[in-house]
């Protein structure tokens, strides 16, 4: 059998058995359908959704695009600060020394834990889901920089310098490119933490997006909305991951195949 | 009468690193070494014996504390492009293909984007690697990466060619293809060639002199003269006798 095919019919195969036995395991009583509501009545609430909307008019389109975009921007605002500071600090020695012990704690710091001080900086409108979401993303770009800058290799220095390349020939011609792979991992690992802050960003002030869809479901105990709106996150996060790890392989084809599996 | 001069010319050289305040052996005591034009000169020592040291002392990579560097009677200040560079395993650019990584040097060298292309394709069959000037460095094997290396530091059209163990990280046996492939260039594109490697043989089957160095402090303790036909063979008993004085030299 062709080896794509196998690859493609193995885990569908697992995922068919696995939704099957759920659906029976409600069907007999096994699961009660307000903790596990089987994957017929989630997909009688997607369609609900869909249609009619959760809360009252609020159609899963509407939740699906408010929350890419306060991830979206949140995420390129921790791009754009965290790409120059990074370079900057992982470029100077005395400033790595200096700045790393703040950075281990800001980083360390639970990005949620932040909501409250959040709330009383930029209120419960959207500043504050997005102030959140590139706090969290920021400090892993940063990091992630900060490393790569400091893992350029010292042989390929050399040999730029042999070939009298110095300044900022030297910048964009061989330090850029050679930390640019990192850049890109770390961009994946910060879009991860967006996905995850997303859902408690959204707990206050609005009705709209999924974390706030997941969390006002929860309190009016419909799981079955509450797993959709779960799914439905998980699924935007793999294909956005996904789209930047292809984006990667287009723009980097020097990169040997690596598959690091660095999520959050 | 025409005298002689010396192509690259060491007197007195002496490095000390301050960084290292423990170490308080200088890393070269004190080195005087003559290299003419077109010699290929093999620097062998012990690890922590300064031989890269020395190399990038002559390359303008590092300062020497004390003492006369010179190149064709100028001092060295800087590195330069009369001087090509070959080093271990994975200096090339890896988001550079071969072609592409033999063509920025011949940038560099002022060639415009036609002639580096030309000059790329030339290099790639001198060092036998036509038909891969597509690959990146990660397709093509430790060899063949140090093939493209060897290309890329003749692009700069260098009269000087230093070589820091470049053929260390290699298994045995592509050392040795290694070895007559250099050669091969070597006699078809006559450079003065500095060498470092720790491998005796390495040595024996390349230079035309060996200079063996001795460590804490760096200091030359043996240097021969080779005067054999190359190729050479391991078997020819003046080696292998050759081989013996090194060997007791670096006890």
């Amino acid at each position: 059998m062709n080896y794509k095919i196998k690859s493609l019919l193995i885990p569908l195969i697992v995922l068919t058995v696995f939704v099957l036995s759920w659906e029976l395991a409600s069907f007999w009583g096994y699961l009660k359908p307000t903790r596990f509501p089987a994957p017929s009545k989630l997909l009688m609430s997607f369609l609900d959704l869909i249609f009619s909307g959760y809360p009252a008019d609020v159609t899963i389109d509407q939740h699906l695009l408010k929350t890419i975009e306060r991830i979206i921007i949140g995420f390129l605002l921790s791009v754009c600060l965290g790409v120059p500071f990074g370079l900057l600090i992982g470029g100077f020695h005395a400033l790595d020394r200096l700045t790393s012990t703040i950075i281990a704690f800001c980083r360390s710091i639970a990005t949620l834990s932040l909501l409250p001080l959040a709330i009383v900086w930029f209120g419960t409108g959207e500043q504050s889901k997005i102030f959140l979401i590139a706090y969290g993303c920021f400090w892993v770009m940063l990091s992630n920089v900060i490393e790569a800058v400091k893992q350029v290799d010292p042989l390929m220095m050399k040999a730029a310098k042999t070939m009298d390349i110095d300044g900022i020939e030297l910048f964009l011609k061989v330090i850029l490119p050679s930390v640019l792979p990192r850049i890109f991992a770390g961009m994946r690992i910060s879009l991860g933490v967006g996905f995850m802050v997303i859902v408690g960003a959204e707990m206050i002030g609005t009705v709209i997006g999924l974390g706030s869809l997941i969390m006002e479901a929860r309190t009016f105990y419909r799981t079955d909305i509450t797993m959709v709106g779960m799914m439905i996150l998980g699924l935007m996060g793999f294909l956005m991951t996904t789209g930047l790890a292809w984006l990667e392989k287009k723009l980097m084809p020097w990169q040997q195949q690596e598959h690091d599996r660095t999520s959050p | 009468m025409k005298s002689v001069t010396n192509k690259i010319d060491l007197n007195n050289v002496y490095k000390k690193f301050i960084t290292d305040p423990e170490n308080m052996q200088p890393v070269l005591g004190d080195v005087s070494l003559q290299i003419e034009e077109n010699e290929f000169v093999v620097l062998l020592g012990r690890s922590g014996c300064g031989k890269t040291t020395l190399l990038n002392i002559v390359a303008g990579l590092e300062l020497a504390t004390s003492g006369k560097v010179q190149v064709d009677g100028i001092d060295v200040t800087g590195p330069g492009r009369g001087k090509g560079m070959v080093f271990q395993q994975g200096a090339l650019f890896p988001w550079l293909n071969a072609e592409q990584n033999i063509q920025f040097a011949a940038r560099k060298q002022g060639l415009n984007v036609e002639q580096s292309k030309e000059l790329s394709q030339k290099l790639l069959l001198l060092v036998g690697l036509a038909g891969a000037e597509k690959k990146y460095p990660f397709e093509l094997s430790g060899g063949m990466q140090q093939r493209v290396a060897i290309a890329r530091a003749l692009a700069l059209d260098p009269q000087i060619l230093l070589m820091d163990e470049p053929f260390g990280a290699l298994d045995e046996l592509t050392r040795i293809e290694m070895q007559n492939e250099l050669l091969r260039v070597w006699s078809l594109k006559q450079k003065t060639v500095v060498f470092v490697t720790h491998s005796i043989w390495e040595g024996l089957m390349l230079a035309d002199r060996i200079i063996v160095l001795a460590p804490r402090p760096g200091r030359i303790v043996l240097e021969k003269k080779i005067d054999r036909q190359r190729p050479r063979k391991r078997s020819d008993p003046m080696l292998i006798e050759l081989y013996e004085e090194i060997w007791t030299s670096l006890q």
